[in-house]
């Protein structure tokens, strides 16, 4: 570990351009805005790329760079410092957060420049970099705490960035809300580490020997957090709403960054979530039932934008998937290429909806490919490369999930029923049997996922880009400023070379790439989980070869249906017809909204309406209310001996003094 | 029957009740300012009282001068009942010059 003194100019230069931005951006001219922005995070990445060179230089040079900024507060046992830690993953991650921050910063200039509120966009996009920095580098659980609410806040601003519109604001709330029932839970995950260990930080935590209660309970705490913030089942509904912010922003937080944050925290808690398989195995089961869940939804929305949210939900639930299995660099590794290709997905549909003045729903598209041609090559190689038609880099490492998926021992040791049931007739089997079979349910999940992913994304593609425009004639469609377009093309390059990182060990040693590989990369890094080493299922070939069918399959299907104009679109229309409930209900979101709104939002608002009528209006107001007319009524009585007759006055006096003499003289 | 000190504090007090009443009860100030004048006679003659028969002697020789300091304060009350009569008059006329009456029961400017 190498310690150095200049770690923190990662996460303050951003946030420095933050306050900038935010107290003078007003006032002075627009070009200074974007140059603090745009190069408070381009200083960034330089800082953080030459750290990361420092680590990455490979044998028996240093394996984290860290850096201890000011013990922040010191109670009791309890001892927290501001340390800031990159290694391998984290630094990784800097990159990514910067590098692809820089670019969405960049292609924003060309976005926002029309909004008056530019300056105050930028404030909140550089805080947030801030944020996500703290929360990567933070080398224990109270400094990444800090960034995950500072996200979390970052992300409730610039969902609500266009707070006029009421909708846009509720998106806004929605999202703080639901992200905050998330955050309890990893408050309370903390606590009880804290608590039961005595340590909040990483390295002292990794060393400990957790019993599995201590590990399961904290475990499934930060989980709760994870699914908060990373948008599982069933905390997922915040992230569709999500899309009501600026596309840059959907592009940035909900997609390539931010969004991650739960699977970095499971892959940098490795050594605790190990120590819990139980909890493994839920994070992969939600994890599977997200991505297949959200792939569904996505294939029946209009908006191009919310496609591709239930497509982030449902990649992270790929993502979920692998870390759950025990396979924690593929889930990192998923989040890496995921992050480019989405980003490019997202800045593209942010390059439709500008071209077509704000225009969302694809079936007023088609045809743009003519109008914008960067966009439509740009949004056809990251379709590809999240599809996985041709082996670019979301093949590779969704694969690599998958195959970890499949293979998968973390779940061996776990039983699902006490040994005193073997021997009974079907009970005994399940004494005897560990949950091994989920392994490959969730790889026949995911890899079903995968058909949906391939018909939805291609369908998004040819709805938007083929075919005839279908929108109306006033508008004009145009190809986007080269400030968009040129971040589209480095996301779209990044999206095929970041294939590298991604190729399977032996076809790695067979291009003599395996230096590059992520498995290579963040060896040592994550614990490995218990249970042994993987067990031979199908062999690796096979499982690319059935996956690559599969692509194609969803391919063709989408293309047989959306790629050839009217004729396409009454089959689908007839397909649609067979099963009307089935897509009424996808169309609905499959109701989830509707029901979270019944079962928990209703009732909260009843109960808080009833506290509100009794508790408030009744008791609290009535006590206040009561001491006032208690006074007055003191008052009112008390005045009716003021009536300024003094033969009155001299009556009372004469009465009390008799009273006095009575007592004083006569009785005593 | 010999005539002691009850009967004078018997009379005192009645005289003192009567003037009370009179204070409370009647509407006329000048009225009022008679019962006054009967109180404070009714006081004095308590003084008065106390001061042929008093309660304490330590010594025959304080006597002489003891028996006194009852008419002194009697002296002080006529002299202090002349003054607040005459204040009291003047103030009663000024009213009657300024509301037309006398009647007590009809002023309540204290009140504000």
């Amino acid at each position: 570990m190498l310690e150095v003194n200049w770690l923190h100019l990662i996460p303050l230069l951003p946030l420095l351009g933050a306050v900038f931005c935010g107290l003078a951006g007003r006032f002075v001219p627009k070009a200074w805005v974007y140059a603090v922005a745009l190069g408070a995070v381009l200083v960034s990445f330089l800082v953080g790329f030459t750290a990361w060179r420092q680590i990455a230089g490979g044998e028996g040079g240093p394996l984290a760079v860290h850096e201890l900024v000011y013990t922040w507060f010191s109670v009791g046992r309890l001892t927290v410092d501001l340390g800031l830690s990159l290694d391998r993953l984290s630094g990784s991650l800097v990159l990514i957060v910067t590098g692809v921050g820089f670019l969405i910063h960049l292609y924003s200039v060309g976005y926002i420049d029309e909004d008056p509120g530019y300056w105050r966009y930028f404030a909140y996009l550089n805080l947030f970099i801030a944020a996500m920095l703290l929360l990567v580098l933070g080398d224990n659980l109270v400094a990444m705490f800090v960034g995950w609410e500072g996200v979390g806040l970052c992300s409730y601003l610039l969902i609500g960035f266009w707070y006029e519109d009421d909708a846009k604001a509720y998106a806004g709330r929605k999202a703080f809300i639901v992200n905050r029932i998330g955050d309890v839970g990893f408050l309370l995950g903390i606590i009880v580490l804290f608590s039961l260990s005595g340590s909040v930080s990483f390295a002292q935590l990794s060393t400990l020997q957790l019993t599995p209660f201590v590990a399961g309970t904290a475990a499934v705490l930060l989980f709760v957090g994870a699914t908060g913030k990373s948008a599982q089942l069933p905390l997922y509904i915040w992230l569709p709403d999500a899309m009501a912010g600026p596309t840059p922003v959907s592009a940035l937080i909900h997609a390539a960054t931010m969004v991650t944050a739960g699977v970095y925290m499971i892959a940098r808690l490795s050594f605790l979530f190990v120590q819990a398989p139980g909890i493994l195995l839920l994070v992969a089961v939600v994890g599977g039932l997200t991505a297949l869940w959200a792939a569904l939804i996505a294939t029946s929305q209009q908006d191009i934008k919310k496609v591709l949210a239930y497509s982030t939900v449902s990649q992270l639930g790929y993502m979920f998937m692998g870390v759950g299995v025990g396979a924690f660099f593929a889930g990192t590794e998923h989040l890496i290429t995921h992050a480019f290709f989405k980003a490019c997905l997202f800045l593209g549909s942010g390059a439709v909806i500008h071209g077509l003045h704000g225009e969302q729903d694809m079936r007023r598209m088609g045809g743009l490919k003519r109008h914008m041609p960067h966009t439509a090559r740009t949004f056809a190689i990251a379709t590809v490369a999240i599809t996985g038609v041709l082996p670019l880099s979301g093949f590779w490492s969704k694969d690599e999930v998958l195959g970890q998926a499949l293979r998968t021992s973390a779940f061996s040791n776990l039983a699902m029923l006490p040994p005193q049931f073997k021997g009974t007739p079907v009970l005994g089997w399940f004494a005897t049997h560990g949950p091994t079979f989920v392994g490959p349910l969730l790889w026949a999940v995911g890899s079903f996922t995968a058909l949906l992913t391939a018909f939805y994304m291609w369908r998004c593609y040819y709805l938007t880009f083929e075919g005839e425009y279908r929108g109306p004639d006033s508008v004009h469609p145009h190809e986007s400023p080269w400030l968009m377009t040129v971040p589209l093309w480095i996301l779209a390059f990044l999206s095929i070379v970041a294939l590298v990182i991604a190729l399977p060990a032996q076809l790695a040693g067979r291009l003599h790439l395996e230096g590059s590989t992520w498995e290579h990369f963040t060896e040592g890094l994550f614990r490995p989980a218990r249970g042994g080493p993987p067990r031979e299922m199908l062999p690796e070939a096979a499982t690319y070869a059935i996956a690559l069918a599969i692509a194609l399959a969803g391919w063709l299907l989408a293309r047989r249906y959306f790629a050839r104009g009217a004729e396409g679109f009454a089959k689908a229309d007839a397909v649609v017809a067979r099963f009307p409930r089935l897509h009424r209900a996808l169309e609905n979101k499959l109701y989830v909204d509707e029901l979270y709104d019944r079962v928990l939002v209703r009732p909260l608002w009843a109960f808080a309406k009833a506290l509100w009528r009794l508790a408030d209006s009744w008791i609290i107001d009535g006590l206040v209310n009561g001491a006032g007319q208690a006074a007055f009524a003191l008052g009112a009585a008390a005045r009716k001996f003021q009536n300024g007759n003094v033969q009155r006055y001299a009556a009372v006096t004469a009465v009390g003094i008799a009273a006095l003499v009575y007592v004083f003289l006569v009785r005593g | 029957m010999a005539v002691g000190p009850t009967h004078y504090l018997v009379l005192a007090a009645v005289l003192f009740a009567l003037g009370a009443a009179g204070v409370v009860l009647r509407r006329n100030a000048i009225i009022v300012l008679m019962s006054i004048e009967l109180m404070l006679n009714a006081v004095n003659l308590t003084f008065l009282t106390f001061s042929r028969f008093p309660l304490v002697v330590r010594r025959p020789a304080d006597l002489g001068p003891m028996m006194m300091q009852g008419h002194a304060a009697v002296f002080f009350v006529i002299a202090v009942a002349a003054a607040e009569a005459a204040v009291g008059l003047a103030i009663v006329i000024a009213v009657f010059r300024s509301r037309g009456s006398v009647n007590v029961d009809e002023f309540d400017s204290l009140r504000n």
